[in-house]
């Protein structure tokens, strides 16, 4: 195993030239499939003149940053920045505060009605945001919950507490039995034993929760925008329509907006890939 | 003696019972709360007459299926269910066919596989909204699609300005975002194939092709199925691009049942109006997602 290994690295072995070839090719692919996030950063780097030039060009020949400092410069767009990680950070709360305890629950113990709690959690994941909106709305608005920063999350959680519940779960009963006990001969009551055992066992899984639900808050478009009604109360998300018809054909300073909103995204994938990736495959698909 | 002894199990199983629901409680409170009451609440609004004057007075009355009449003999809404399906299926074929495609590529081993692959994943991650706003860029009258195009001698489109063209850009867009997704999960499809299958087969003489439709094909049904469904789900229910891209238009040519409900309930405020659309949305993805669940229930079975 270990000289497969290393003949993959030279190139004139067979393994090594298919190794380099398919590396190759994977590059191509990523290239062309990503294109257009770069494309969204090198217009975001152009100057005015460039950006409104007759020629079309793929790469930033006047390199300025001007169009992101248009941006991080203007209180209002701060002020957005803002509200996007607010409503990422509470609907992450609201998904590890409901979805854990219920993952755990469902993993570890023989419950009666076991199947149709599943059942419960597995429709709640299928619906369409477009289902909850209006009676919501309505009952925000008499709760006067409308225009606070918690009416978004509590209807973002709707979606991600499932996610949390099916992609946990099967974490959780893959820990040893042994382990479980062994704390509890130890005197651990259960609450005990689920935070100093348990959640320490499925790290890995609690990382994707996080990384997750903190995305689904941040991506939000639809429940940020009818609940805050407040334009300084919602997200750049909700406020692209109104930056956009600030910025007309400004395209360099329209795609510095998108630049700034996906670079969370990008940031994470960098550090955190493996626990988004496998969460995806596990939150997805059965187990 | 063993009376007592199995009576005590019995009541430390019950124990365990209890704290097991007392874990699950919450999340299922929270879930009747969040999800069950609005769809509840959504039936009954629908057979109503509620909008902005008589929601305040408290005067809307209950004019039984007066909305779903209404929105069936409406054109406009006759188109939007047909652009919503076009949209769906159209997205499905092409972010499958190609998902499936770069599936079988990444599937294979070398070193740039993982990385690569995981990369992909950021279209599918990023807003929904950013990739309208990219969209809405590149299909621009002198943008990056035209300009390909004319490499290959073909002239620029209208693309987002006519109603021929709109409804293709967002599905564009929209495989952009589903394909990476397609081809995580069908990677783990192909990873459920067990190798000696495919040994046993090579020698039997099997070429790669026959391997591919004879072996690969049958043992991936389930997951094929749980993609495609999967991706119905997510599809159909479409909001964020064409809101931001191109807010339904031009002339509703890329309004799908989602922006519709949305511009009832919040641009007309006839919220009852909104809240039938959104039922018939919900029901077409519950023909769906009840044969998901069967998949999936017999998946559990099977384990």
């Amino acid at each position: 195993m270990k000289n497969d290994l290393k003949k993959q690295y030279l190139f004139h072995t067979k393994e090594g030239r298919r190794n380099l070839l398919l590396s190759l090719a994977a590059i191509l692919i990523g290239v062309l499939f990503l294109f257009p996030i770069y494309w969204m950063l090198q217009i975001s780097f152009k100057s005015d003149m460039e950006t409104f030039g007759k020629v079309l060009t793929f790469f930033p020949h006047q390199f300025t940053i001007d169009p992101w400092m248009a941006n991080l410069g203007d209180k209002n767009f701060l002020e957005s920045l803002r509200n996007s990680f607010i409503n990422g950070f509470l609907t992450m709360v609201l998904t590890v505060l409901f979805g854990i305890p219920a993952a755990y629950g469902m993993g570890r113990y023989k419950l009666k009605g076991y199947q149709a709690f599943l059942l419960i959690f597995l429709v709640a994941q299928m619906l369409p945001a477009s289902l909850m909106l209006t009676p919501m709305y309505l009952t925000f608005n008499k709760m006067h919950l409308l225009g606070t920063f918690f009416a978004p999350p509590i209807a973002i959680a709707a979606g991600s507490v499932p996610f949390a519940v099916v992609t946990l779960r099967p974490y959780f009963k893959s820990v040893p039995v042994a382990l479980d006990e062994a704390a509890r001969i130890d005197g651990c009551s259960s609450l005990k034993s689920f935070f100093l055992v348990m959640i320490p066992a499925v790290k890995t899984g609690i990382i994707t929760i996080i990384t997750i639900s903190f995305l689904n808050g941040w991506n939000d478009l639809m429940y940020t925008m009818t609940f805050n009604v407040k334009p300084e109360m919602r997200p750049l998300t909700a406020n692209i329509h109104k930056f956009q018809s600030k910025y007309g054909t400004k395209w360099n300073c329209i795609m510095a907006y998108g630049a700034i909103l996906v670079l969370p995204v990008i940031i994470m994938f960098i550090f955190l890939q493996k626990y988004i990736v496998g969460g995806m495959t596990a939150g997805a698909v059965k187990e | 003696m063993a009376a007592i002894a199995k009576q005590k199990t019995r009541g430390k199983k019950n124990r365990r019972e209890n704290e097991g629901y007392a874990f699950i409680l919450p999340g299922i409170i929270y879930m009747i709360l969040v999800v069950g009451y609005p769809i509840v609440y959504n039936f009954i609004l629908s057979f109503k007459d509620t909008n902005v004057q008589n929601l305040a007075k408290g005067t809307s009355v209950f004019i039984g299926l007066q909305n779903y009449k209404e929105l069936f003999s409406n054109p406009t809404f006759l188109l939007i269910l047909k652009n919503t399906f076009i949209f769906t299926f159209g997205s499905l074929v092409f972010q499958f066919t190609i998902g499936y495609l770069l599936a079988l590529f990444f599937y294979k081993r070398f070193t740039l596989a993982g990385p690569i692959r995981g990369l992909m994943l950021i279209p599918y991650m990023m807003p929904m909204a950013v990739t309208g706003l990219l969209g809405q860029n590149l299909f621009l009258q002198d943008g990056l699609i035209n300009e390909i195009l004319s490499w290959f001698g073909v002239g620029a489109l209208p693309w987002l300005t006519s109603t021929a063209t709109a409804m293709v850009a967002v599905v564009i867009m929209n495989c952009w975002v589903g394909i990476p997704f397609n081809m995580l999960l069908l990677i783990s499809g192909l990873s459920n194939v067990p190798d000696d299958v495919y040994e046993a087969s090579a020698i039997d003489g099997a070429s790669k092709i026959q391997q591919f439709f004879r072996i690969t094909f049958p043992l991936m049904k389930d997951a094929i199925l749980a993609v495609l469904m999967l991706g119905f789900i997510y599809t159909f229910r479409a909001f964020d691009l064409m809101f931001i891209m191109t807010a339904g238009g031009p002339l509703n040519s890329t309004d799908v049942l989602g922006t519709y409900s949305y511009m009832l309930s919040f641009t007309q405020y006839q919220f009852s109006k909104g809240s039938a659309v959104a039922i018939v949305l919900f029901l077409c993805l519950m023909v769906i997602g009840i044969l998901y669940l069967i998949l999936i229930v017999k998946g559990e079975k099977d384990e």
